[in-house]
């Protein structure tokens, strides 16, 4: 099912979702755009090329409060945090951080162990995927095409949208798409030649080249346990990076998280926030030991996680080449040029 | 007269390879090819074979001096230094965290520095409105002379108009929208705590979730330890995924400290820093 409608009427499409629930879409910013909960129909802006804080925050906000207390009162008096979720509608999500989701739920869902919070916010919310722009050249940092990912890529997505010109065009891809779509009356039925479209723009998103060719993911987790011991080469790699958090912060599949107690006046809060693995104290122990204490050993934690431990444990690279991480870091490290570095020209070529 | 980049890239080159090959000099800190053009990279050149890798334009802001405190003491370091890195070394020396004579400083008088994310060109807004290094060894081209000087202060004149109330509503939405990454303490040079006061718990300073009171805690209490000690390079600014405009604050504190105190930070290895320096004549102003 195709349906369509114009750019101009995206605010009676986001009034229609903020009826039915909560509207989490991208607004523009000072420093960029973001994905944030609307208030006003006309927020919505679609004219952007990706957001800064990836939309991971949707389902993993960056606080998250578990339990309230009060400081000197009993313990039996905290009460637990209850997510009282409305229905959802994160829209214009692109589609490498569509594929964000799915190894994310890796992680908070897939290996048993359930995160009540990320299942609850998935099963709440509908995903609006959105293509690319492939009239613009690629961001000299994103290589999701290199990782598989097209930039039309409907999958994951429960909706699925393609921007031509001012028509918006929305496709079906789930059951929980078509529910909400057969309730969204104003919009119209597209024409053969626009379904033509559409299906020739998801199929033409996959030869969207972004900057390096194909990956083997075997060889890049073989190449990094080799080199994993090789101090000189994680020095090199390192001698640059700052140690902050920014890659991390920002990247869709970064989902580690630190748990605190904070306490304003007499009111406690008991809350999940990120954290980074490349900040000082991040596997500080209590008894004052650091296994990681050098720049590299940290850098080289996540670079590895991504590209060797996670192809080990579950097969998958955990990275969608969304670009963001080489985008902001403050001192350009750029991350895929790492697994280049490390996997010397052996089945990659830079474009 | 214009700058011209390659020239100092040339001479940049030569001098890493003359150091590191006499031996003067371990390792030298200056720039690198990046991803592209735009977004070159801090550089480590630890062989001579290093030194065909160094590059040098329009977008190589970084403060290398923010580096020197990673190596060992004692480690010969040869490091690239434009005007406000120049300064920041000086302060550096002046803190007693690195000594006058394991350095070589390469200076680069340069000016028309960009921001490749803005474009603009960053003299007099984010760093401190001088173009020659204060101090150097080498330096790399001539000394700019007739570029008109901006006063580094000059972009504060908008902030000074606003009263007590609407320059903490100002800050307090600006810290809003930071979302902790450290990136402005990492990217500085004279944040070299370690642990930095917001990272300890026992005592707590600050809360770890970025919600106002504890940005208000963390930013502020920034902002005052490098009373005096800003070198006005604006790295934090320009590492901010955000874009807080912490320069603002910080040269309005070096302002009312240079006219309290006479002195700028990283203006000569002579000094001693002025919030650690008690002086006789010092200014009470403080006080009231």
């Amino acid at each position: 099912m195709l349906k369509k409608t114009t750019i101009d009427k995206l605010p009676e499409l986001a009034a229609a979702l903020m009826e039915k629930g909560t509207l989490v879409a991208p607004v523009k910013e000072d420093a960029g755009f973001n994905f944030r909960e609307i208030t006003d129909a006309k927020q919505v802006d679609l004219i952007f090329h990706n957001t800064i804080i990836s939309p991971k925050s949707a389902f993993f906000p960056q606080v998250e409060d578990f339990v309230r207390y009060q400081t000197g009162k009993s313990i039996l008096e905290a009460a637990p945090v209850e997510l009282n979720l409305k229905p959802t509608f994160l829209f214009g999500v692109r589609p490498c951080d569509v594929k964000s989701f799915q190894i994310m739920d890796i992680h908070f869902s897939g290996t048993g162990v359930v995160d009540p919070y990320w299942q609850k916010r998935r099963e709440a919310t509908t995903i609006f995927g959105f293509a690319f722009d492939m009239n613009e050249a690629a961001d000299a940092a994103e290589f999701y095409h290199t990782l598989g990912i097209g930039a039309a890529d409907p999958e994951g997505s429960d909706i699925f949208m393609v921007r031509k010109d001012d028509i918006l065009m929305l496709k079906v891809i789930t059951p929980k798409g078509e529910k909400l779509m057969t309730g969204l009356s104003f919009l119209t039925d597209a024409s053969a030649d626009e379904i033509k479209y559409f299906d020739d723009y998801i199929t033409k998103g996959y030869d969207y080249k972004t900057c390096y060719t194909c990956v083997d993911t075997e060889a890049i987790a073989r190449e990094f346990e080799a080199i994993f011991d090789n101090a000189d080469f994680w020095t090199k790699i390192s001698d640059a990076c700052l140690s902050c958090g920014v890659c991390t912060f920002v990247c869709p599949t970064c989902y580690c998280f630190d748990i605190c107690d904070e306490t304003l006046f007499s009111q406690g809060t008991r809350r999940r926030v990120w954290d980074a693995c490349m900040f000082t104290d991040f596997t500080l122990e209590a008894s004052g030991h650091n296994p990681r204490t050098k720049v590299y050993q940290r850098l080289r934690q996540k670079v590895c996680h991504k590209y060797s431990y996670h192809i080990r444990k579950y097969g998958v690279i955990s990275c969608v080449g969304c670009g963001r991480c080489t985008r902001y870091c403050p001192v350009n490290i750029d991350i895929f040029s790492i697994v280049e570095e490390a996997v010397k020209a052996k089945w990659y070529k830079r474009l | 007269m214009t700058i011209s980049f390659k020239q100092i890239e040339e001479k940049l080159k030569t001098e890493a390879k003359r150091l590191l090959e006499s031996g003067q000099a371990s390792v030298v800190l200056a720039y690198g090819k990046g991803y592209d053009e735009k977004h070159p990279m801090p550089y480590v050149a630890r062989n001579p074979s290093d030194v065909a890798n160094i590059v040098f334009n329009e977008y190589c802001n970084y403060n290398m001096a923010r580096y020197l405190v990673r190596y060992p003491a004692g480690t010969k370091i040869a490091v690239a230094v434009k005007a406000a890195d120049s300064r920041a070394v000086i302060q550096l020396i002046q803190e007693e965290k690195v000594k006058r004579e394991d350095l070589v400083l390469l200076g680069i008088p340069v000016y028309g520095m960009k921001n490749p994310k803005t474009q603009e060109i960053i003299d007099g807004k984010t760093t401190g409105g001088l173009y020659n290094p204060v101090l150097y060894d080498i330096l790399l081209g001539d000394e700019v002379h007739g570029q008109a000087i901006q006063s580094p202060y000059d972009v504060l004149a908008a902030y000074e108009l606003m009263d007590k109330e609407a320059r903490f509503a100002f800050w307090k939405k600006e810290f809003d929208k930071c979302i902790r990454c450290y990136a402005c303490r990492k990217a500085c040079p004279m944040c070299y705590c370690d642990p930095c006061f917001i990272d300890q718990n026992k005592p707590k300073w600050g809360d770890k979730s970025p919600q106002s009171h504890g940005n208000l805690m963390y930013h502020l209490t920034r902002f005052h330890h490098l009373a005096g000690r800003c070198i006005d390079c604006g790295e934090c600014s320009r590492a901010c995924p955000v874009d807080i405009p912490l320069y603002l604050f910080h040269k309005k504190v070096a302002k009312e400290c240079e006219e309290m105190f006479g002195q700028a930070a990283g203006m000569s290895i002579e000094d001693k820093p002025a919030l650690v320096n008690f002086r006789v004549d010092d200014s009470d102003k403080i006080l009231e």
